[in-house]
């Protein structure tokens, strides 16, 4: 799975870029697999994809079109899915969306994820080993309703509450 | 792979008067010799502003522009420009901001958004490329930058949404009102803030799905590459991500050039309390960046209640060593707190410095300011004015037209004192030991200003490349008028250069990243039109001669480029700078012959 640090995330959507580009050679929000919420009242920023979730939310998936590939990562048969939408419903944090008839979930590029290098801050760390280590089910619920963008920004303001108890902590 | 121009643009014609719009393509040919950004959107001011008219009327078009790089792979370069005739000067006025409204802007597939006439009430534009609303926004009156924000995305139902805002300075038509996009991040000078409040525009939003394409992404992303690693690998990358442009506290104040007291030193005794080291150990909490950087040079602090992004160096010095305060948590209250009402603040520290050092050396009583009166470092006292200006309240109101106005309420003395060129206030560094600045600041086409050439080259001890760039080492020495008009005018291009892929200048100019060889290689893979380094250079000084020619049309003549006395008069008293004064005749012949210039 990708990691996430909230705490040293500066917002500069390096990750979001390089992961549209290392897949369609163009640069765009839409196009990227990993999507970062900027919060400009709080100071927080967070990068959201897929997190390997212990519940695996988006499998419940009518046509059958979603698996998990070897390193934990979600796999989405283009013959097999019909654009019913489940897996973005279900998501409870954002991390899969449709794009003009695409599904956009982090695939770990293979094994060799190109937002992780290009990342310069360690926001997002690679560990190829762990996998349905994250809980998202306290996410579920909240979410319901929720557009994308805007069950991402939930997440990022859940993460953002630790880095900011931190904040206070040492800036008194 | 074409060799003709060929990218046409799109440009968005907003009428706030009738509340239509209009969607035109940009000629290919029209785009090629002004790039993008700020090249472009000074071709089309040209083209279509009537000089004679009031830049607070709706005549007076406010332009929005990106360029064909904009939120594309290579790093540091999603800024955007906002240009229309100033306020505060009556001449070319522009400001760049980072962020991340250029990329969402770009993504909408506009380059350019040009707003003119003004709207009966209080609205906001809301701009995707599906097509434009206006919405109407009373309750937003009286609101800050982060409130409209906040609200704006709110009623979209769409955290995504990029927000380019004016704050209650702005509604109030303060000449130096700010635009404020990413929260934090500030169009500052030369009063955009004020054309959009003319126009009843609290807000533009801009949400966009169109991608960034480019012509050759293999070739493009080894360009970008190579830019990449040169920012890594730059001897200052360190000290920029910790510190950013704070960082130029100690080092400005290090060659005795540190405005303090409003410019009667160069030296600051306790620079060490406020200086970008002082922030980063007290304050900060994190790194913040704009759209693709990888230096990551801004910051978020928390001081006490206050927290914000920010402040960068101007801001930091302007409301410090400038206004001789040595209270660095103030400081940070007021990056906020002028974010978040929208004024530069550089405008604002001139107007407050110059009745500072007006009111000390009995130039202005506080009787003729309505009883107001500042000592240096008046915490109470800036706070309270701050917020008259803003409001455009009591004395508050003369404030708000800038310093320069002030002034001639006053005798000769007193306006002798503004720190200003061309009606627009200095900013922090003192020419007398920057030479090459100062040949800057006289010239600039938007008043004085460093980022019309930044000409950061006289800071880096670089003779042997001086001498070979220049014609003379002394172009390396910033204690040397020799040689400076020769680097100012390479600079300006390449500052204009800069602003035309709407690139970072710490990043592209500062750090010497952009050359003309790259930027013509990325601009060939990018847009697939033929950009060789010759002919950028070319149109890079066509593109100055039009700044020149069009504020020529304003009025503006030789004797116009000049410097406040003080710099060309009174030698600095102390520190690594004493003794020295700006030879500033000498410097402008030069730069003018360079042009092939007449008077």
């Amino acid at each position: 799975m990708i990691r996430i640090d909230a705490a040293r995330c500066t917002g500069c959507r390096r990750c979001e870029v390089a992961c549209a580009f290392a897949r369609s050679g163009r640069v765009g929000r839409g196009l990227a697999r990993i999507k970062v919420v900027q919060i400009y009242e709080t100071g927080i920023d967070g990068p959201v994809l897929c997190l390997q979730c212990r519940e695996r939310s988006c499998l419940r998936c009518p046509d059958d079109a979603i698996s998990i590939g070897a390193l934990g990562q979600v796999v989405v048969s283009p013959t097999a899915c019909s654009l019913c939408g489940a897996c973005e419903k279900n998501c409870p944090v954002g991390a899969v969306e449709i794009h003009r008839g695409i599904v956009y979930v982090c695939d770990l590029c293979g094994g060799r994820p190109a937002c992780v290098a290009a990342c310069t801050e360690g926001a997002i760390v690679f560990e190829p080993e762990t996998s349905e280590v994250v809980s998202l089910e306290a996410h579920k619920k909240e979410s319901r309703g929720l557009s994308p963008a805007e069950k991402r920004l939930r997440f990022v303001e859940g993460e953002g509450r630790a880095v900011r108890r931190e904040w206070e902590r040492s800036r008194v | 792979m074409s060799d003709t121009a060929r990218r046409s643009g799109r440009l968005l014609r907003i009428d706030l008067t009738n509340r239509s719009f209009r969607i035109e393509p940009i000629e290919p040919g029209w785009l090629r010799p002004v790039i993008g950004g700020r090249a472009a959107n000074t071709r089309r001011l040209e083209e279509e502003l009537d000089p004679g008219c009031d830049p607070l009327g709706p005549a007076n078009p406010l332009i929005f522009g990106v360029g064909p790089l904009t939120g594309s792979l290579l790093p540091a370069s999603a800024y955007f420009i906002l240009t229309a005739k100033s306020p505060m000067t009556g001449i070319l006025g522009d400001s760049a901001a980072g962020g991340q409204f250029a990329a969402e802007m770009r993504a909408t597939g506009f380059d350019q958004i040009v707003i003119a006439g003004a709207a009966d009430s209080l609205c906001c534009l809301v701009v995707t490329e599906d097509g434009i609303r206006f919405v109407d926004c009373p309750e937003l009156a009286g609101k800050t930058v982060l409130e409209t924000t906040s609200a704006v995305r709110r009623a979209l139902r769409d955290p995504a949404v990029e927000v380019a805002a004016i704050g209650p300075a702005g509604e109030n038509k303060v000449l130096y009102a700010a635009v404020v996009s990413s929260g934090n991040r500030v169009n500052g000078r030369t009063g955009m803030g004020a054309v959009m409040g003319s126009k009843n525009l609290k807000a533009v939003a801009v949400r966009g799905s169109i991608p960034v394409d480019v012509e050759d992404p293999p070739a493009f992303l080894a360009e970008s590459r190579k830019i990449e690693a040169a920012i890594l690998s730059h001897r200052e990358y360190e000290k920029r991500r910790r510190l950013g442009t704070t960082m130029l506290m100690t080092d400005l104040n290090g060659i005795g050039i540190l405005p303090t007291r409003h410019f009667q030193e160069g030296v600051c005794r306790y620079v060490d309390r406020i200086s970008g080291q002082a922030l980063a150990e007290r304050f900060k909490v994190k790194n913040k960046a704009c759209f693709n950087c990888n230096v990551h040079c801004s910051r978020y602090y928390v001081a006490g209640g206050r927290e914000a992004e920010g402040p960068e160096f101007e801001t930091l010095c302007g409301f410090t060593s400038r206004l001789g305060s040595d209270d660095l948590a103030f400081a940070l209250e007021m990056n906020e707190r002028l974010n978040q009402l929208g004024m530069d603040s550089l405008s604002v520290s001139e107007v407050l410095g110059w009745i500072m050092e007006c009111q000390e050396k009995g130039l202005v009583r506080p009787a003729d300011l309505d009883g107001l009166s500042l000592a240096w470092g008046d915490a109470e006292g800036i706070r309270r004015a701050v917020d008259l200006i803003a409001h455009r309240r009591g004395v508050g109101d003369a404030l708000a037209d800038g310093a320069t106005r002030l002034s001639r309420r006053f005798g000769p003395e007193a306006q002798k004192l503004v720190m200003q060129v061309k009606g627009l206030d200095l900013i922090c560094g003192d020419p007398r030991g920057i030479k090459a600045y100062g040949l800057t600041y006289a010239v600039a086409s938007r008043g004085a200003d460093h980022l019309r050439a930044e000409p950061y080259f006289e800071l880096t001890d670089r003779r042997d490349e001086a001498l070979r760039r220049f014609g003379t080492e002394k172009a390396a020495l910033r204690l040397e008028e020799e040689g400076k008009a020769a680097l100012v005018t390479w600079s300006e291009k390449i500052a204009l250069l800069t602003d035309s892929l709407t690139m970072c200048k710490n990043i592209g100019l500062c750090m010497d990243v952009l050359q003309f060889e790259n930027a013509a290689a990325l601009l060939r893979a990018g847009t697939g039109v033929d950009y060789s380094p010759a002919y950028l250079e070319k149109i890079l000084g066509e593109a100055v001669n039009r700044d020149r020619r069009l504020n020529a049309r304003f009025g503006v003549k030789k004797a116009d480029d000049t410097l406040p006395a003080r710099f060309l008069e009174e030698p600095l008293a102390e520190g690594p700078s004493r003794g020295s004064v700006v030879d500033l005749e000498r410097m402008v012949g030069e730069y003018y012959k360079l042009h092939g210039w007449g008077d």
